[in-house]
């Protein structure tokens, strides 16, 4: 029994992490308790909250709701070159969505993409899971040296750290090869990392993990450190393992702060451009192609703009498909609370 | 309390309202400021030419005291996407320089200003190769600049070591002397007979031209991709099996990427096929290798016809004006001067290009270092000529195709079937 908590302990407990989203999501749920009060009461400080909210609404409209609508327009006009330097589509309609919809190359990249991402989201949880667990049981010294290593990968900018990967495995000069072929784990002199689309994603996806691991791992450090000791020491007298300790006791109150890493991780590995193109020198071939790369490909290189927006359009739709389990489900430990 | 909320909000609001303002006040310089024109060009001419850049400006401000020439630098790969951004934005540069087999698209699409061939120099004996990508409809909207034909720049003293007499005249002896050289120096695995990386198109194309085979052809008004042809194929396969015995390069990259005249001037690469500037910039003290000079050498790339050249890719370069420009009369003065004859004629001489007219033909064919390149520009092959051919450059087809050939990942068959069916949908596509 003491294994398992019930739901009223795990309230209590979830409230006080620190994570910044979950703490917005109950004090939004709180306000609005407090607001149906005082309604009767006060009519014109209703209007301030709304007034208070309109500079940000504002903002948010210009930067992302206008973009959004000029993206949406564009994805039913067709809107090539001769158009650009007009300033002027014309509209037709679903066109462009029939046309991705019908063209097998769109399909292959979906699909390459969904697998992408979760392979990508999956490795990134599980080794920084496994990487703040293990900073919970070092010594003060190393887990100042993890942390610090932790917070420089953080601070690597994407450019730099894409370029670092980049000569690690460069053909002529990289020091992977180098270093493997010293090893004696065969010849990798001149070995193209990038002429098999598999091993040039496993390259791919070590970048990409490797510079994912710092936040999933300070956060659920933050999270771990938040976790009853009490709670823990009491299953060990019972005689749980650390895996049983796990399973039911830490995963279940940390269950928020995962359902919140998940949903970030899948809305960022599901749009990665920046690492693919710049480590095959801004040309990827089309083995290469992610979503967000196809639909660059199309708008800029092709000039199709109005092609390139809707595949943009259909990569929003399904990611908002995708992430709106995970949203529900975070809103609702909000409500909870 | 109520009061200061309030304020809050309106000043939040002003504030939001002001940095709009602000923002829209920003994209208004343009026709303001008469004293300045920008120009972008490659960085071809920044790394070997930037003298010649700077004496045209020189001569334009002698005209024009107190006008900024703002040269800045592009690369191949990402400058059409910043003149599409450029152009939407309405802050396109004032004068631009174009690959010649990028011209068709954009003239199609109104981008550039008509100019009056007449007015510039030269006009008269412009190449006809590159007059022609300037032209569209029977109008002109660019200058030709400068033209290019590759050569195989190769290494006398490696040559002689691995018992090479005399350069070769046939793709077969080619290949021949290209396994001698394997033998002598290829133990060392850095070492190429040929360097040719994967993606090198244009050296590429050349092997299939010399078999006969095409990228496309017009047929009854509708262009087909031709590179699964037989002739095609045939050149392919020879593509192959050149590339695969004599190359060390990287499969999967280009010839920008690391430049290949520096990958030679490390001194592993007996040979390369490059253009003309290739060869200086390889010798550059600051980047290349100086005490290579002496062993440095080019030819044209022998045809598997013997005594024939392999077609060479006639590339060039041209300057236009976009219709975004506001000062027209100020860009089409500093284009002038850029291509007078003294400039093409430091151009030739310096930057080792072939220059845009054929009164200056006799520069080129007198040094032996502009000789073979010269020699192989006058028998040549260009791409199709429709507005949709850059978007087969753009989406990277034969780049893709040769990837795949090269990388196994497909047969030569396969391969160029699959090209050849994106190619027919691009050029086709309804513009």
């Amino acid at each position: 029994m003491r294994l398992r908590p019930g739901s009223e302990e795990l309230a209590p407990v979830s409230a006080r992490f620190p994570a910044a989203t979950t703490a917005t999501v109950a004090g939004t749920a709180l306000h609005s308790r407090r607001r149906r009060r005082s309604w009767h009461r006060r009519a014109l400080p209703v209007a301030a909250p709304y007034a208070l909210l309109l500079p940000t609404a504002g903002v948010i409209a210009a930067v992302l709701g206008y973009p959004l609508y000029l993206l949406v327009k564009l994805s039913f006009q067709k809107y090539g070159l001769f158009e650009l330097v007009r300033h002027k589509g014309h509209y037709i309609g679903t066109a462009n969505y029939a046309r991705i919809l019908h063209d097998s190359q769109f399909w292959t990249v979906l699909g390459r993409t969904v697998l992408f991402t979760a392979v990508n989201v999956a490795l990134t949880l599980v080794l920084g899971t496994a990487i703040a667990l293990l900073l919970v049981r070092l010594g003060r010294f190393m887990r100042v040296v993890l942390t610090t290593g932790l917070v420089l990968v953080w601070a690597t900018p994407v450019v730099v750290a894409v370029d670092l990967w980049r000569w690690m495995v460069d053909y002529e000069f990289g020091v992977a090869n180098w270093t493997l072929t010293k090893l004696h784990f065969g010849n990798f002199l001149h070995h193209d990392w990038f002429a098999n689309p598999w091993t040039g994603f496993g390259v791919i996806t070590a970048l990409i993990v490797w510079g994912a691991i710092p936040f999933v791992t300070i956060t659920v450090y933050a999270g771990l450190s938040q976790v009853p000791q009490e709670l823990i020491e009491a299953a060990q007298i019972d005689g749980a393992t650390s895996l049983g300790v796990f399973r039911e006791i830490t995963l279940p109150l940390l269950k928020p702060i995962f359902v919140i890493l998940a949903s970030l991780s899948i809305i960022w590995d599901f749009q990665v451009f920046n690492q693919i193109w710049i480590m095959l020198d801004e040309r990827p071939t089309s083995d290469y192609f992610l979503m967000s790369i196809y639909s660059f490909v199309e708008s800029f290189r092709i000039s199709e703009y109005g092609l390139g927006s809707a595949i943009a359009v259909v990569m929003v739709l399904f990611m908002l498909g995708i992430t709106f389990v995970y949203v529900r489900q975070m809103v609702r430990i909000g409500e909870v609370q | 309390m109520r009061l200061r909320i309030l304020a809050a909000a309106i000043a939040a609001v002003a504030l939001a309202v002001a940095a709009s303002t602000a923002a829209g006040g920003t994209s208004a310089r343009g026709s303001a400021a008469a004293t300045k024109i920008t120009v972008w060009l490659q960085n071809d001419a920044q790394t070997g030419w930037p003298e010649i850049v700077a004496a045209a400006t020189k001569a334009f401000q002698a005209k024009h005291p107190g006008v900024d020439v703002d040269v800045q630098y592009q690369t191949w790969g990402t400058h059409l996407t910043k003149l599409d951004a450029a152009l939407a934005g309405g802050d396109a540069p004032d004068v631009i320089e174009m690959g010649n087999t990028e011209m068709t698209k954009y003239m199609a699409a109104g981008a550039f200003r008509q100019l009056t061939r007449s007015n510039y120099p030269n006009a008269k004996t412009w190449l006809q190769g590159l007059a022609d990508s300037c032209t569209f409809n029977g109008k002109t909207y660019g200058v030709p600049y400068y033209a290019g034909a590759r050569a195989v720049i190769y290494r006398k003293d490696m040559y002689r070591k691995a018992g090479i007499k005399k350069t070769p005249t046939s793709l077969a002896q080619f290949n021949a002397d290209g396994k001698k050289l394997i033998k002598r120096f290829g133990k060392d695995r850095n070492f190429s007979a040929l360097y040719f990386p994967g993606k090198y198109w244009y050296a590429s194309m050349s092997f299939v031209y010399d078999y006969g085979g095409r990228i496309a052809v017009l047929k009854g008004g509708k262009w087909q991709g031709a590179l699964n042809s037989k002739a095609s194929l045939a050149g392919l396969n020879a593509l192959a099996a050149t590339v695969k015995a004599q190359s060390r390069a990287n499969k999967t990259g280009d010839e920008a990427n690391p430049q290949q005249a520096l990958v030679f001037a490390k001194g592993k690469v007996a040979s390369f096929i490059g253009n003309g500037w290739e060869w200086p910039y390889a010798l550059d003290p600051k980047v290349g290798n100086p005490a290579l000079a002496p062993a440095v050498g080019a030819y044209p790339m022998p045809s598997h016809v013997k005594g024939r050249f392999m077609p060479s890719f006639l590339g060039g370069s041209d300057l236009a004006i976009p219709i975004t420009s506001q000062q027209v009369a100020l860009a089409a003065d500093w284009i002038k001067a850029f291509t007078s004859t003294e400039s093409e004629r430091n151009l030739a001489t310096q930057g080792k290009v072939i220059a845009n007219t054929t009164t200056l033909a006799a520069i080129n064919a007198s040094n032996p270092q502009l000789a073979p390149f010269a020699r192989a520009a006058k028998f040549s092959w260009f791409v199709p000529t429709t507005p949709n051919w850059a978007n087969v450059e753009n989406a990277d087809v034969l780049q893709n195709m040769l990837v795949s050939i090269f990388t196994g990942r497909a047969s030569v068959q396969k391969a160029a079937n699959s090209a050849s069916s994106q190619i027919t949908r691009i050029l086709n596509a309804g513009s």
